[in-house]
C-alpha cells in the first residue's frame, strides 16, 4: 500500500500542470470574469446583464422574502453549470493523461528506470488508472467547489451594492453546501462509467509503439464508418446508432465527467428548475440509477479487461 | 546458492534474425564480468532476458528466479542501469530520491544523499536541466545506495566525458562493490574497465566467443615483437593477430606458452582491446 501511495504522488509530480494547476487557473478565471461582469453591471454601464435572467438593473423589484428567496435558489442552482468549464478541462486532461501514460515512458526509456525498481506492472498501471479516476476528478471536483462558492458570494455581494442583501438566503440555504457533496457523490458513477474508456486508452498507450492518439481515435472511428458503409452498401440492416452510441461513444466519449447524462438519452434532469436541490438531487439518483442497468456493469468489465490487457503488454513491450 | 546467473541454451529471436543464439554460462557471486561485444553482438538482449526485460527460450536463472515469471521478486535483488541518461525529464532530485526510498526497501537515503553531496545537484533540481553527466551521477546516487545482490550497468558511461567517466567506475568499485555482490557491465571504453574486471566474456554474432577469468587472460594471451628475421618461426605457431610497427611483426598468441614466445622476441601482456579487435577481426565484413 505504500508502494502504491507514491506511485500516485509520482503521478501527481509528473501531471501537476494539467490536474492541479488547470483547475485552478480555469477557476480563477471564472472568477475574473465574474468580478468584471459583475463590475459592469453594477456600475450601471449597461444595467442589462442578466443573472439567471434576473436583471441587475432590476434588483430593487426583489424585495418579498419570496422573491428573494427564490432568486437566492437559483444562484446556488448555478453550481453545475460553473463546474462545466472545470470538468471539460479535467475531461480534456484525463483522456491525454491515460494516452500518454504508458506510451511516453517508452518514448524516452524512462521506463528502464522505473522497471528497475520493485514495483510491478501491476502496481504501476493500477496507480495510473486511480490517478485518472479518483485522484484527479477529486482535485478537480474541490477547485469547482470553491469556485462556485466563490462566484455566489460575489453575487451576493454585487446585489448587496445594489440594494438587496441575500448573504442570507444564499448561506441558510442547505443546497450551497449539499451541493459540492452531491457532486462528490457521483464520482463513483464517474469511475464506473468512465472505466471502459480509461482501458481503452491506457491498453492503446501500451500497445502503439507510435502515435498512440491516432489508434484511439483511429480505430473505433474507422470501424464505425467501415461498418456504416457496409451496413449502407449490402443493407445489412444493423443498428449503427446502437453501435456508435455504445461502442464508439464508450471508448471515447464516457472519459467526460457526466456524459451518461447525455447516453441515458434525458439530458441533465431539470435543468431548467430554478432550485439547485431540483437540479443536483435529481442528477444524482438518476446518475446511480445507472447501476440498476447492464450497460454500465457490461462496460466495467469491458474496462477492466483492457485495463488487465494493457498491464500485460506492459510488461512484454520493449521500449522505443 | 553457487550461481548468481545460470543460462542453458538462452536464445532470443527478433523474426528470422537471431540476436542471441543458444548461449551458457554460468557467472558467480563476488564477480566483476564484462561483457563486451560489437554493436549488435547481442549483448543487450542478453541483458534484458536476464533483467526480465524481453521474452527468451532455453532456461535462465538469476538468483533462483526465472526472470520471465518472477521478475518482481527479482528486482528486490537486481538493480540495473540500461542505457545512458533514461531518468524522466520532469523528475527532481528531491523527488527521485523520495520516491526511491519509498518503493525500495533496500534504499539506504543517507548514503545516497551524502553521495549527492559530493555533486553539484540541488534537490529541487530536474532532470531537464542537468548535463548527460550530471543524470548518470544522480542515476548511480540512487543505484549505489540499493544494497542489491546484483547490478547490471549496459554501457551506463556511453557519451561522458572521461572526468565522469573515470569518476563512475571509482565510485562503483570504492563505494559500492563488496564480495556479495555481483556486478556485469557491457561498454565500449573496454580499456577504462579492465582494470576492474574479474572475469570477460565476448560475445560476437551472439555467441560468447571467449569467456575467461581475468587471470586466465593475463596468462593465456601474449603479445611478441618478433624481428623480421624470426617471423616465419613465428607464424608457424599461429598468431590470431599481426601487426607491422617499425619494421618488426606484432604477433597475438592465444595459449601458447610465455617460455617458447620469449625467444621469438620482446613480450608483453596485451590489452583487453588488442584481444578484442583481433578477436572480433570480420565483423562487420
Amino acid at each position: 500500500m505504500n508502494t502504491f501511495k507514491w506511485l500516485l504522488k509520482r503521478e501527481f509530480w509528473e501531471h501537476k500542470g494539467g490536474f492541479l494547476w488547470l483547475p485552478i487557473i480555469v477557476g480563477a478565471l471564472m472568477i475574473t470574469l465574474t468580478v468584471i461582469s459583475l463590475g459592469i453591471a453594477v456600475s450601471g454601464v449597461k444595467g442589462g446583464m442578466e443573472i439567471n435572467g434576473v436583471a441587475v438593473s432590476s434588483f430593487a423589484d426583489i424585495v418579498t422574502p419570496e422573491k428573494r428567496a427564490a432568486f437566492a435558489s437559483t444562484i446556488v442552482a448555478n453550481y453545475t453549470k460553473l463546474t462545466m468549464p472545470i470538468m471539460i478541462a479535467f475531461g480534456i486532461c484525463v483522456f491525454f493523461f491515460c494516452l500518454g501514460a504508458l506510451h511516453d515512458e517508452r518514448k524516452d526509456r524512462s521506463v528502464l528506470f522505473w522497471k528497475s525498481l520493485p514495483v510491478s506492472d501491476t502496481e504501476t498501471v493500477l496507480s495510473k488508472v486511480a490517478m485518472a479516476i479518483g485522484v484527479a476528478p477529486l482535485i478537480a471536483l474541490a477547485a469547482a467547489s470553491v469556485t462556485a462558492i466563490i462566484t455566489a458570494l460575489l453575487i451576493c455581494a454585487a446585489a448587496a451594492i445594489a440594494g438587496v442583501n441575500i448573504f442570507a438566503e444564499v448561506l441558510s440555504d442547505p443546497a450551497t453546501y449539499l451541493a459540492p457533496l452531491q457532486l462528490v457523490a457521483m464520482l463513483p458513477i464517474y469511475a464506473l462509467w468512465a472505466l471502459p474508456a480509461i482501458g481503452w486508452l491506457l491498453m492503446v498507450s501500451a500497445w502503439a509503439r507510435s502515435k498512440p492518439l491516432l489508434w484511439a481515435i483511429g480505430v473505433p472511428l474507422l470501424t464505425g464508418a467501415l461498418l456504416s458503409w457496409a451496413n449502407g452498401m449490402f443493407r445489412f440492416d444493423w443498428n449503427m446508432g446502437w453501435f456508435w452510441k455504445n461502442i464508439v461513444g464508450r471508448l471515447l466519449g464516457s472519459i467526460l465527467p457526466g456524459a451518461w447524462f447525455s447516453q441515458q438519452g434525458q439530458g441533465l434532469p431539470g435543468a431548467g428548475d430554478a432550485s439547485a436541490s431540483a437540479v443536483l438531487g435529481p442528477a444524482l439518483s438518476q446518475s446511480w440509477q445507472l447501476l440498476a442497468d447492464a450497460n454500465i456493469w457490461i462496460g466495467v468489465a469491458a474496462g477492466a479487461a483492457m485495463i488487465y490487457a494493457a498491464i500485460r503488454l506492459r510488461g512484454w513491450r520493449e521500449e522505443g | 546458492m553457487s550461481a548468481v546467473i545460470s543460462a542453458k541454451g538462452l536464445t532470443k529471436r527478433f523474426g528470422k534474425t537471431i540476436a542471441v543464439d543458444n548461449i551458457s554460462f554460468e557467472i558467480p557471486a563476488g564477480r566483476i564480468v564484462g561483457l563486451i561485444g560489437p554493436n549488435g553482438s547481442g549483448k543487450t538482449t542478453a541483458l534484458k532476458a536476464i533483467l526480465g526485460l524481453t521474452p527468451f527460450e532455453g532456461t535462465l536463472s538469476v538468483l533462483g528466479l526465472d526472470p520471465r515469471t518472477q521478475r518482481d521478486e527479482l528486482m528486490q535483488q537486481v538493480c540495473f542501469i540500461a542505457d545512458v541518461a533514461i531518468l524522466p525529464r520532469w523528475l527532481s532530485v528531491g523527488n527521485a530520491v523520495d520516491f526511491v526510498a519509498g518503493v525500495h526497501p533496500k534504499f539506504d537515503r543517507a548514503k545516497a544523499e551524502r553521495y549527492l553531496a559530493s555533486t553539484k545537484l540541488k534537490p529541487s533540481l530536474k532532470v531537464k536541466e542537468m548535463s548527460k553527466g550530471m543524470v548518470v551521477q544522480l542515476h548511480l546516487a540512487l543505484v549505489m545506495a540499493i544494497d542489491a545482490k546484483l547490478l547490471v550497468l549496459d554501457e551506463p558511461t556511453l557519451g561522458l566525458d572521461i572526468l565522469y567517466r573515470k569518476q563512475f567506475y571509482q565510485h562503483l568499485l570504492e563505494e559500492y562493490f563488496d564480495e556479495n555482490k555481483t556486478i556485469v557491465v557491457t561498454t565500449h571504453q573496454v580499456e577504462e574497465i579492465e582494470h576492474i574486471l574479474s572475469d570477460l566474456m565476448f560475445i560476437r554474432d551472439g555467441k560468447i566467443v571467449l569467456s575467461s577469468t581475468m587471470d586466465d587472460v593475463g596468462t593465456r594471451f601474449v603479445e611478441v615483437m618478433v624481428p623480421a628475421e624470426k617471423a616465419d618461426a613465428a607464424r608457424a605457431l599461429k598468431p590470431i593477430d599481426e601487426r607491422q610497427v617499425f619494421g618488426k611483426s606484432v604477433m597475438l598468441f592465444d595459449g601458447v606458452p610465455r617460455e617458447t614466445l620469449a625467444t621469438l622476441g620482446e613480450t608483453r601482456t596485451p590489452g583487453i582491446a588488442d584481444i578484442f579487435v583481433a578477436t572480433m577481426k570480420g565483423t562487420y565484413a
